[in-house]
């Protein structure tokens, strides 16, 4: 029997008020980019989690490891 | 900004949360928020001052924050001014700036920017009297100089700007100027407290000393 394996996708911390992580999500969504988002805002267990990875949302933690903090032309927020 | 215009009516204004009802509210950052109001930047002389301008005629006797709690530079200033209106007995009123985006809008930073915080200082009859947005001048300042020498030291053209680092050293990039900026952090908060100063003794013509 096989089973699908499941497909790693990236994860993003973002804050939903923090304009460069709303054009992160805009640009993937209108990629088709699956990603698996969580909101440093709502717990403060999820954003000692993003702290681990940077302290500049959005943070985005690739399936390889590979972190990547802000985006586009504005810094994004410091958590 | 805002004379006749405003969304902030005195009535609006009381409509705020004090500080301790927003902090009791906040989902995240509660230990920033407390960690920043036990080691307060404002000086013996910081207090004076504010103590002076406060007893003016026309001096500041309301104080309007626009924050949000999972904001940095919110819990690295607010709890400044929140001990500036202890020590003044000025009335500060704490709005969330996702719920209050009329106020917003009158305090966009180059006109766009939602930037935050915000601190507006009115008079008892509610005139606006100055308002500080988001960082000093100077904070602005030293986060333009650490992205020109991170630029530089990623062997970036001169000239290169946040918006302007090519994606494969973004990351880079990024990790090599939150390391330059965030041992600045605690003089950011003096030259906040310097700014308001200024921007205060300038509104009411007063000299900037105690």
């Amino acid at each position: 029997m096989s089973q699908n394996p499941v497909k790693a996708v990236p994860i993003v911390y973002t804050i939903r008020g923090c304009d460069a992580c709303v054009k992160l999500l805009q640009k993937w969504d209108a990629e088709g980019v699956t990603y698996d988002e969580r909101r440093v805002e709502l717990s403060q267990d999820t954003l000692d989690q993003a702290r681990r990875f940077g302290s500049l949302v959005p943070i985005v933690v690739w399936p390889d490891g590979t972190v990547q903090q802000g985006f586009g032309d504005s810094l994004g927020c410091f958590i | 900004m805002p004379e006749a215009t405003t969304v902030v009516t005195p009535a609006r204004f009381e409509q705020g949360l004090s500080y301790a009802d927003f902090l009791a509210d906040a989902k995240v950052n509660r230990d920033k928020f407390e960690k920043f109001y036990n080691e307060p930047a404002l000086t013996d002389d910081d207090i004076a001052f504010f103590k002076k301008v406060t007893a003016l005629p026309g001096g500041p006797a309301k104080i309007l924050a626009l924050a949000e709690d999972w904001c940095g530079d919110v819990y690295r200033e607010l709890p400044t001014v929140v001990r500036i209106a202890e020590a003044t007995g000025a009335e500060l009123r704490v709005f969330r700036r996702d719920e209050n985006p009329d106020i917003m809008d009158e305090y966009l930073l180059n006109g766009k920017s939602r930037a935050i915080p915000v601190f507006v200082f009115y008079t008892k009859d509610h005139r606006h009297i100055a308002h500080f947005l988001e960082r000093s001048a100077g904070a602005h300042k030293e986060l333009a100089a650490a992205i020109a020498e991170s630029s530089a030291k990623l062997g970036l053209p001169a000239g290169t700007t946040y918006a302007t680092v090519p994606e494969a050293s973004r990351s880079a990039f990024v990790q090599e100027l939150i390391a330059k900026i965030t041992p600045r952090f605690g003089a950011w908060r003096k030259e906040a407290i310097r700014e308001m100063r200024t921007l205060l003794s300038t509104a009411l013509n007063t000299p900037d000393h105690a």
